[in-house]
C-alpha cells in the first residue's frame, strides 16, 4: 500500500562505494557493508510513510543498494507500516561519483522537500554542490566524518519527513554552512565541506590522506576538537564552531622543524604527528591563493585535483552552502508542538 | 614514496609490453596458427603493473587462466613467452605448457592456472615458504571475480589468516566471470568486503589508475613485509577482449568495448598524467611504444620460426619426482 501521488516527496541519496577506501589497510577504519544501508533506508521508509511522505526518489546505481532496495519492497512492510512510492531515477549509471551529481540534481528538479543522504564527507560534498536550498539530512556512513553524524536512521526520517511535510518549519530547524570553494586558473572548480588540503603528492592515486609527508595547506570552514581527520589538526590548535562566522588556515610543515606539533588522528586509529607552521583566520569571502607549485588538493580528506606550474589556485570560504536539518531542533520542535503524541480519548 | 623518472619508465614499458603483447596475440590467434586457448588481459594493465612495480626476486605471485600480463610483469622472458604460446620447444615451459599454464619458478612466477581459483592455495605456500625461511618474501594471488566465489579462495583466505602469512590477494574484477556479471553472481557488495570476515583489510581501488594501484599494492607489500599479515585488494577495471579469443561476447552491451577503450585506458591515463606533471615527456614515451613494438614483433618471429617440441620430449617436463 502507498501514499497518493501528491503527497510530499523526499530524496534518498545512499553512496554504494562509501566505505572501501585505503583507510582500511592503512588505518583501521571501518566497512559500512551495503546490507547495512539497505536496513537504515526501509528505517527511513518506516518514519518517512507515518509522516505522509508520498514518494521516496532513490539513485540508480550498479552495486547492490537499488536492487536491495527492490528485493525489500518486494514483501510486505512489518507491521501494517505504509511505506512511501519508490521512485528509482531514469539516468544513467556510471558506477562514479557524477553519478551522485545527476541524481542530486533530479531529485531538486523533482521538487523534494528534503535529501537524505547516507555517505561520508566526501557524498555529503557531491550532494551539497547540487542541492541548492534543498534541506540536507546528512546521516554518516563513511570513514573520516565530520560533516554528517551517526544518527539512528528511523529519527532522521523522522526529522526529513515532518519538515518535508510541512508540520515543522523548515526555517526553524535548518541550518546554513559554510564551504570552502576552490578557483582553478580564475574559474570555480569545486568545494569542500569541511577541510581543503593541499599536498606535494603528484596524482589522485587511492584518494584517501593520511601521511603527513606532503601537507602543505589546511583550509578549515570549522574545526572541531573531537573531529577525525584533517580538520582535527585545526581543531586541537584553535577550534572553530560551525556557526563561527569564519574559518582557518594553516600552513603546515615538518615537525622537525614546525614550532608547533599536533599529534592528530587523522584516520580511524591513525594519530599522526603534523608540523604546523603558522594558524591564521580564514575570513569569507578572502581569496587566499596556494603556495605550492604543483601537486593535489583534497577535497573532505580525498586527493580530487591535479595541479602543475601553469596552474594557479585560490580558496575561498564562503557561506552558501547547503542548508542542514538539524535533528535535534526538529525533533524538539515536534515535541513541543505535540506532533507526534496525542490524547487518549478513550 | 614517490616514483622516479627510472620508475616511472619502467612502469610505462611494462603496461606497453603487455598491451602489445595481447593486441597482437589477439591478432596472431585468429590465423589459426596458435594453437589452445588464449584469455587475454588487455586493458587491465595497471593493475599487474601496480603491484608487480613492487616486487624482487624473494617474491613469487601465482596467476590464473588470463596469466600474460602478470607473467610480463614478474619479469618472464617475452621471446619464451611467445614461443610457449606458440607451441614451441624453445618455449617457456618446453612448448608443453601453452597459454594457461606458462609459468617460470626462476622469476618467481608459479604459473598461470587453468583451474578457477587454484592460484591462492599455492599463493599460500609460497608465503608460508617465505615466513618460514624469514626471506623477507611476499606472494601475491591475482584472480578474478569468478573465482572470489570458488572455495579455493576463502580457504586460502582463512588460511593466510590464521597463520598470519605475507600473501596478498588480488581480486581483479573485471565485471564477469567468462559471461556472467560479477553484479549478479558476487553476493557481497564488493569482493573485497569478504576481506573483514577473515580478520584483514580489504580496499577496492581504481584498477584502471596505475597510480591508485601502485599506492595501495605498495601499502600492502609493506604490511606483508613487516609480518602484519594478509590483504586482500579488488581492482575494479575492464578487460577490452572476450573471457576468451573467439568469445562472440553476446553478453556485453553494444560499442561497450568501444567505448571502454575511448574513455578508460590506463595507458592513455598514465601518459596524459606523467606528460603533463612534466615528469616524462611525449618523446620518451614514444621511444618505448617503438622499442616495445620491435619487441614484439621480434618475439612472434621468432616464435614462427622456432621447431616445435621433438616427439621424444612427449612425455618430458610433465611429471616431477620429489
Amino acid at each position: 500500500m502507498s501514499l497518493d501521488d501528491h503527497a510530499p516527496s523526499i530524496g534518498i541519496l545512499a553512496n554504494p562505494a562509501a566505505g572501501r577506501d585505503i583507510r582500511r589497510l592503512v588505518a583501521q577504519a571501518s566497512v559500512f557493508p551495503i546490507a547495512e544501508k539497505r536496513n537504515m533506508i526501509t528505517r527511513l521508509f518506516s518514519s518517512l510513510g507515518m509522516l505522509g511522505v508520498g514518494t521516496v526518489y532513490m539513485m540508480s546505481d550498479g552495486n547492490g543498494i537499488a536492487d536491495r532496495i527492490r528485493h525489500a519492497l518486494e514483501t510486505p512492510p512489518p507491521s501494517d507500516q505504509i511505506w512511501p512510492k519508490v521512485v528509482f531515477l531514469d539516468m544513467p549509471i556510471e558506477d562514479r561519483a557524477v553519478d551522485t551529481l545527476v541524481a542530486a540534481e533530479k531529485m531538486v528538479a523533482h521538487g523534494v522537500g528534503g535529501i537524505i543522504v547516507l555517505g561520508g564527507d566526501g557524498t555529503h560534498r557531491l550532494v551539497a554542490s547540487r542541492a541548492g536550498d534543498v534541506p540536507i539530512t546528512a546521516l554518516s556512513t563513511g570513514t573520516n566524518n565530520v560533516f554528517p553524524a551517526m544518527r539512528e536512521a528511523s529519527i532522521a526520517g523522522l526529522a526529513a519527513g515532518l519538515v518535508a511535510t510541512g508540520q515543522v518549519p523548515v526555517g526553524d530547524c535548518a541550518v546554513r554552512n559554510k564551504v570552502l570553494r576552490v578557483d582553478v586558473n580564475g574559474v570555480e572548480s569545486d568545494l569542500a565541506l569541511v577541510d581543503l588540503c593541499t599536498s606535494t603528492e603528484l596524482w589522485i592515486g587511492s584518494r584517501a590522506l593520511w601521511r603527513a609527508e606532503g601537507l602543505d595547506q589546511l583550509f578549515l570552514s570549522f574545526a572541531e576538537a573531537d573531529a577525525i581527520g584533517l580538520s582535527s589538526i585545526g581543531g586541537l590548535i584553535r577550534p572553530v564552531t560551525r556557526a563561527a562566522e569564519g574559518g582557518l588556515w594553516l600552513n603546515l610543515a615538518d615537525p622537525a622543524s614546525a614550532p608547533i606539533i599536533v599529534t592528530a588522528p587523522l584516520a580511524p586509529g591513525l594519530m599522526i604527528d603534523i608540523g604546523v607552521e603558522a594558524v591564521q583566520d580564514l575570513h569569507p569571502g578572502e581569496a587566499i591563493s596556494l603556495r605550492a607549485e604543483r601537486g593535489v588538493v583534497a577535497l573532505d580528506g580525498e586527493r580530487e585535483i591535479e595541479f602543475s606550474q601553469t596552474d594557479k589556485l585560490a580558496v575561498r570560504l564562503e557561506w552558501d552552502g547547503p542548508l542542514t536539518l538539524d535533528i535535534s531542533k526538529v525533533m524538539t520542535y515536534a515535541a513541543e508542538h505535540e506532533l507526534l503524541h496525542r490524547v487518549n480519548a478513550n | 614514496m614517490p616514483l622516479s623518472k627510472d620508475e616511472l619508465l619502467k612502469a610505462y614499458r611494462m603496461m606497453k609490453t603487455i598491451r602489445e603483447f595481447e593486441e597482437r596475440l589477439h591478432v596472431e590467434f585468429a590465423t589459426g596458427e596458435i594453437p589452445g586457448f588464449v584469455h587475454l588481459y588487455a586493458g587491465e594493465e595497471a593493475s599487474a603493473t601496480g603491484f608487480c612495480m613492487h616486487l624482487d626476486d624473494r617474491d613469487k605471485i601465482a596467476s590464473n587462466h588470463r596469466g600474460h600480463g602478470h607473467s610480463i610483469g614478474k619479469g618472464c622472458d617475452v621471446d619464451a613467452m611467445m614461443a610457449e604460446i606458440y607451441g614451441r620447444g624453445n618455449g617457456l615451459c618446453g612448448g608443453k605448457g601453452g597459454s594457461m599454464h606458462i609459468a617460470d619458478l626462476s622469476k618467481g612466477m608459479m604459473g598461470a592456472n587453468g583451474i578457477v581459483g587454484g592460484g591462492s592455495p599455492l599463493a599460500c605456500g609460497a608465503a608460508l615458504a617465505a615466513k618460514q625461511l624469514g626471506t623477507g618474501g611476499v606472494a601475491i594471488s591475482f584472480f578474478g571475480d569468478g573465482a572470489s566465489n570458488q572455495g579455493t579462495s576463502m580457504e586460502s583466505l582463512n588460511l593466510a589468516s590464521v597463520w598470519n602469512l605475507p600473501c596478498i590477494f588480488v581480486v581483479e574484477n573485471n565485471g564477469y566471470a567468462e559471461a556472467t556479471s560479477s553484479k549478479y553472481s558476487v553476493a557481497c557488495d564488493d569482493a573485497a568486503d569478504r576481506a573483514s570476515a577473515f580478520n584483514m583489510p580489504g580496499v577496492v581501488v581504481d584498477g584502471h589508475d596505475f597510480f591508485a594501484v601502485y599506492e595501495a599494492a605498495g601499502e600492502a607489500v609493506k604490511r606483508a613485509r613487516e609480518g602484519k599479515g594478509p590483504t586482500l585488494i579488488e581492482c575494479k577495471l575492464n578487460r577490452y577482449y572476450g573471457h576468451f579469443e573467439g568469445d562472440a561476447q553476446t553478453y556485453r552491451g553494444k560499442d561497450e568495448v568501444k567505448n571502454l577503450r575511448a574513455t578508460i585506458d590506463c595507458l592513455d591515463r598514465f601518459r596524459a598524467k606523467v606528460t603533463s606533471a612534466d615528469l616524462l615527456s611525449e618523446a620518451e614515451l614514444d621511444v618505448i611504444d617503438g622499442e616495445v613494438a620491435a619487441l614484439i614483433d621480434g618475439s612472434v618471429e621468432k616464435a614462427k620460426a622456432a621447431p616445435m617440441p621433438a616427439p621424444a620430449e612427449l612425455l618430458t617436463d610433465v611429471y616431477i619426482s620429489y
